[in-house]
Parts: C-alpha cells; structure tokens; sequence
C-alpha cells in the first residue's frame, strides 16, 4: 500500500506543477494588480499553442520552443495590461469579469481559426523520453523534470520577490499603491511588469505541457476553474498559498483517481468547502 | 398640442410600419420552411462535433456526407430533386444539439438530419424529433439508450441509428475470452455514459465467457482530462493483465502516448483501445506503432475501418473519398455517406420526403454500404454490421497504422437483441 501511495503522489505531484504555475500568475495579478484575470487560463493555452508551432510544426528545439513561447505571450501579456487592463483598475470587480471574459471568447476563437480545431501532439523530446524505477515501477523521466522545474520556479520566485530591489518595489506596490508611488516608485511600469511575468508564467505551464498533454482550444478554461480553487484554497493574492494549494489539488486528484475513482472529482471541492468554512480567506492569506 | 400628436402618429406609423415588415419576413420565413415540390432541393441538415479535441469526427460527418451528395447530385439526385447540405457545429453541448436541430428544421426547413456525435446530445434531441416531425440518422452517438430506449420502449420512430453502438466496444469479450492467461481486467474509461456502458457490457459479457476473469481496477477521466496519468499508475498499481480503454480521439492518443511513458506496455499482455481503430487516433501514434513501442499489443475496433471488407464497394468509396479530401475516412464519414444513401433509398422506395412513409420504407430494408451490409433492424431502428477488431500494426501499403490480424465476429453474435433486459448507465 506504502508503495502505491508514494508512486501516486509523485504523479499527483507533477499534475500539480502545472497548476502551479498556472495560479502563480494568477495569484501575483490579483496581489499585485488587484485584477482577478479570468482570461488567465488562455495565456496558458497561447503558450501550448505557440509552443507546438515552434517545435510540433518547426521542429525547432524543445528549449527554444519554450522560450519563444514565453517571449510571444510576454508580449501579449504587455498589449493586455498597457491597452486594456490599465484602463479598469479603478472600476468595479463586474468590469474585470466583464472584459476578462470577453478575452477568453476571443482567444478561443482565435486559436480555432489559427491552428484549427483539431488535437495535435508532437514527440517527447528525446532527452525526456524514458523512465527510471521508483518503488520498483516506471516512473517517466518528463514528470520528474517537470517536478523539478516546478520547484525550481518557486524558488526563483520566491528569491526574486524576497531578496530583490525590484521585488521590493514590487510588494510596497502591493501593500500601498499611493505611498509607493509618492516615493518614486513607477507603478504603471511595476504593474505591466508584473502583468508580463504572470502571462509567461502561464505560459510555461501551458508551453511545457505540449509533448505530454492535450492541446485543444478550451483548454485554458478548463485549467482555470482548478487554479481557482487552488488560490481560494491558498489565499488570493499569496504565492506561497498558491503552491501549497497547487500541491494540495494535484496530490488529492490523484490520491482521489486511485482510492475513490467513482466520486474523485468531488474531492477538491470538499477541500475547498473546508477551507471557507475554517479559514474564509485561505491558508495562508496575511 | 398639436406637435406631441403628430410625434405619436409618426411613432405609431412607425410600429405599424415595423409589424409590416417582420410579418412579410416572417411570412418569408414560413414559406421557405415548406418547399413546394417541383424542383426545390431535399434539404439534409447535418451536425457534429467541429471544435475541441474531438474536432475530427464532425469534419469527415460533413466530408462523407458531402461526398455522397455531390454523387447522388451528379446523377441528376433523387425523385429529380438535388440533395442540399447544412452542417453545424454541436460543441458535443446537449443544449447547442437541441437549438441546432430546431433551428435546422424550422429556419433552414430541413426535410431530414443526421450525425451527432455526443451520447448526451443524441438523449437530447431524441425526445424533440416526434415534435419536429422529422428522421434523424445518428452517425456517431453509441449509448445504448437511444435506439433500446427511445425507439423500443418510447417509440420514437424518427430516431435511425446508421452506426455501431456502444455494443461494438464490448467486442473485447468475444475476442480476448479464449486467452486464459488473461485474468486480470482493469479499466481506464470515459467518465460519462459512454465510458459506463461500454465497461459494464464489457464485464457482463466476459463474466459469462469467463467466470474466472477479475476486474481489478477502474479509473474514470471526464471531457477535458489533458494528462491521465494518474489514471494509468492508479490502475496500474494492481497489476492488470490487460487494459480496457475508452477514451477516444485526441484524448486517446494522449492516453497511449502516457501509458508508453509510464512503461505500461513492459507489464501487460494486451491494451484494447475501443474505438483505437479510428483515423485520427491511427494517425496521432503513428510514430510510436512504426517504432514498434506497443509491441503488438495494442488492439482495437472501431465503427467502421477502412480496409474491411474487402468488396468493391469499400473500395470505391475508399477511394473517392481520398480523392475528394486527400485522407483516408473514419467511420463518422462512413456513416454520414451511408446516412445519405439511405436517405435516397428510402424516399424513392416511399416515393416521397414524408417522415412516416420513409421511416416505413426503411424499417427492415438492407443497404449495400461502404462497410458492408447494413440492416435497417424493425424494431429499434438500429444498422446491424460486422465490424472486425485487430491489433494495430504498420504495413507498408498505407501511410497509417491498420488493424491487422483481423478477428471478424459476426455482428449478430455481439449486438444486443430486443427485447432488451436493462444495463446500467452508471459507474
């Protein structure tokens, strides 16, 4: 039974960088920016996109691939915050919702005219393309990369926003808008900034998944609602409560698929359910 | 005074002259609803899955059906009348299915319809056809229910089925009850009620075979799992013998391509992909069957494959279509093309488009089809032909995998009869 846990968690593991990166950005617009970015599910689905253009269609290498990925959502990411965000900030929540909503329409239409309806997917990249035992049983060599990415991007976040200059700013943004601005800070640029790296964190969950998940238009909105949960579970607005809340839903979904598989996909929101009940404003909300 | 009356004249003028002219359109719209006979054109409206990762199967509904009409045309159509397509998208949505088919009957005037490829649209626009007053040809949806359910016990004679049901996945009982090192069943399947009742035939029928065959596990991904593996290592961890699978089009190719990377086909003896034996999914592991990385044990059927049977008619059509789209069919297209004949055969027999004479006129007819001989069955309205199952391999003779060493059942053997006891929709 040890056995089984241990490999099943594991997985759930690597389920759940995925949907860390993904509630990464979320969370850091809606600390940040105070903008609950509901098209954020489609920054992940560009990335995928533009990420099978590259290396799918090209056959460009894997690395690259990636990175241009983030470069091009990047980019979109700086067009949506400078042309299109800056301008709602200081309206009402139904706005955001509004125009946040109207962006995961477009987008969705958008790639089906570009790239079509149809599933493509393109090979492992050969350097990942295996598996080495744990507990006696295959364990793919992808997931254990993406686990680690994972991680890795958590600590360079963490670093970047605890020990940095412009982490600094970032966060007395943040926690005061007006003081830091009075002191010389350049919000609109730390906002657009930000903004940029939420959408490329989006899109390298969406840009490494391509060798091994589907990629379809629709996607975006299908991770969304699970990076939801993850930033109520974890607090909005706080990183660290959205990789806990990350590893919190990837692990359950597996634990559920392998103990419970008739009612799994009621586990995460049971959790969820608690949570409000307990601590309303997440695990880790200041 | 005297300005506030003429501005209410001029606005009641102006919703006089409104109600006018919705009335001539909507007058319009009636007429072009009931086409008067002579040469107005027979009217099919057509609908599938046409976004999403399961976008193929909508696209070769319209290709098949296409195609057909453009040679039933050619020849000068039916009755003297030409055949006229309209193909929508149903976003496998029971709601978008429902709006689609009123719209395509009462807007467009649509004198038949067909394809659909949700289970759940299918159970929603059903019960709407006596109301409509229209046959619809399903061409993909599988659940049992449609034809045991709303044509046997509700009578709902507008409901055709021209394509295998969900009894077609449940072939891996005939196929696999002879191999008595395998014990051990585990199922990875589709968490909706095409997933359910494929497994829960699947088991009723092997249990008969094969009262020692356990089922061992069950995992069950809903529409949108982009990574099953935690599905996979799940079931995995009790050591099947084999793997039942259903989940299909790019989610199936996602779910092979995963049970490669966890080493999957090292521990098992055999992995039945029910409709594994699709273009799309042929096509999407085209690389990992050429490397041989299934090791031959990959098997599957479909509801239709393109190299079975060998006769003259599949082979034209085979080869009409590639010409036509330069790909090879799927079973949806083979059955929207076949949808169409049937409709042509049906309305000469009848000798009219009228929903009642050619829903008798086809009750009982037997149809030469691409996949053989299709017989319209009285009673649940349901297509009966033989599709084999095979194991996937590569042959140089086609660009795609195949499936070969083909186990051909016989369609009376393995398709339910009425009168029919119930099997469960649930998990």
């Amino acid at each position: 039974m040890l056995e089984k846990l241990v490999f099943q968690g594991l997985i759930g593991l690597s389920l759940a960088m995925y949907l860390w990166l993904l509630s990464a950005g979320l969370t850091l617009v809606f600390g940040v920016l105070g903008v609950l970015n509901f098209a954020h599910g489609s920054l992940f689905m560009l990335g995928a996109y533009l990420a099978f253009t590259f290396y799918g269609k090209m056959g460009w290498n894997f690395g690259l691939s990636v990175i241009l990925s983030l470069v091009g959502v990047g980019l979109i990411g700086a067009i949506l915050e400078r042309f299109f965000f800056r301008r709602i900030y200081h309206l009402e929540v139904p706005y955001q919702l509004i125009l946040t909503f109207g962006f995961i329409l477009i987008f969705d239409d958008l790639v089906k005219m570009i790239w079509g309806g149809v599933a493509m997917i393109p090979p492992v990249p050969s350097f990942l393309d295996g598996n080495l035992l744990v507990m006696g049983r295959p364990f793919p060599l992808y997931n254990l990369f993406i686990i680690l990415f994972g991680i890795g991007v958590a600590v360079f976040l963490w670093l970047a926003l605890e020990r940095t200059w412009w982490g600094r700013t970032v966060r007395a943004s943040a926690f005061d808008r007006e003081m830091a601005s009075a002191i010389g800070v350049d919000i609109p640029k730390i906002f657009t900034l930000v903004f940029v790296l939420a959408a490329m964190l989006a899109a390298l969950g969406g840009a490494l998944g391509t060798p091994v998940r589907v990629v379809a238009p629709g996607i975006g909105t299908a991770m969304i609602i699970q990076a939801f949960v993850i930033t109520v579970i974890g607090g909005l607005g706080n990183l660290k409560g959205a990789f806990v809340g990350a590893l919190i839903v990837g692990v359950l979904t597996a634990y559920g698929i392998l103990l419970f598989p008739v009612f799994e996909l009621f586990i995460i929101f049971v959790v969820m359910g608690v949570v409000l009940m307990v601590k309303p404003e997440g695990l880790f909300a200041r | 005074m005297a300005r506030r009356i003429t501005r209410r004249s001029l606005l009641k003028g102006g919703v006089a002259g409104g109600l006018v002219l919705g009335a001539s359109l909507g007058g319009l719209g009636i007429s072009r609803a009931k086409p008067s006979k002579g040469k107005e054109p027979i009217r099919i409206g057509g609908q599938g899955a046409t976004s999403g990762a399961h976008a193929d199967y909508g696209w070769q509904m319209m290709a098949g059906a296409t195609l057909a009409i453009e040679e039933i045309n050619a020849k000068g159509g039916v009755l003297g009348r030409k055949l006229e397509l309209k193909f929508m998208d149903e976003e496998l949505k029971p709601a978008t299915a429902v709006k689609n088919a009123r719209y395509l009957v009462t807007d467009w005037g649509a004198d038949f319809l067909f394809g659909i490829d949700s289970s759940g649209s299918a159970m929603a626009v059903g019960p709407v056809l006596p109301e409509l007053n229209k046959l619809c040809f399903f061409c993909h949806a599988a659940t049992h229910r449609l034809t045991e359910e709303l044509v046997t016990a509700k009578g709902i004679k507008q409901i055709f089925r021209m394509v295998a049901p969900v009894y077609q996945d449940a072939l891996a009982a005939w196929v696999f009850k002879d191999d008595s090192n395998i014990k051990r069943w585990a199922g990875i399947n589709c968490d909706y009620e095409y997933g359910y009742v494929a497994w829960n035939l699947f088991k009723q029928n092997m249990k008969k075979f094969r009262p020692d065959v356990e089922f061992v596990a069950a995992a069950w991904a809903p529409f949108w799992t982009m990574d099953f593996s935690s599905h996979i290592s799940a079931v995995m961890a009790e050591k099947p013998d084999a793997i039942f699978a259903t989940p299909w089009a790019g989610e199936g190719v996602m779910l092979l391509r995963q049970a490669l990377l966890l080493g999957v086909f090292d521990k098992i003896q055999v992995w039945w992909q029910g409709m594994g034996g699709s273009v799309d999914l042929l096509e999407g592991i085209s690389r990992e069957v050429e490397g041989n990385k299934f090791q031959g044990k990959l098997w599957a059927t479909a509801r239709y494959i393109h190299n079975y049977p060998d006769t003259p008619e599949n082979k034209k059509f085979v080869e009409a279509f590639r010409k036509r789209w330069g790909k090879f069919p799927n079973y949806s297209a083979e059955s929207s093309y076949s949808t169409i004949y049937a409709i042509k055969a049906g309305v000469e027999k009848a000798q009219s488009v009228e929903t009642a004479k050619v829903a008798a006129a086809l009750e009982g007819m037997e149809l030469k089809t691409p996949a053989g001989s299709r017989l319209i069955r009285k009673e649940d309205h349901q297509a009966i032909y033989t599709v084999p199952a095979g194991r996937v391999i590569k042959t140089p003779d086609y660009p795609l995998p195949i499936l070969g060493d083909l186990k051909v059942i016989p369609a009376k053997d393995y398709f339910r009869n009425p009168p029919f006891e119930p099997v469960a929709a649930t998990k």
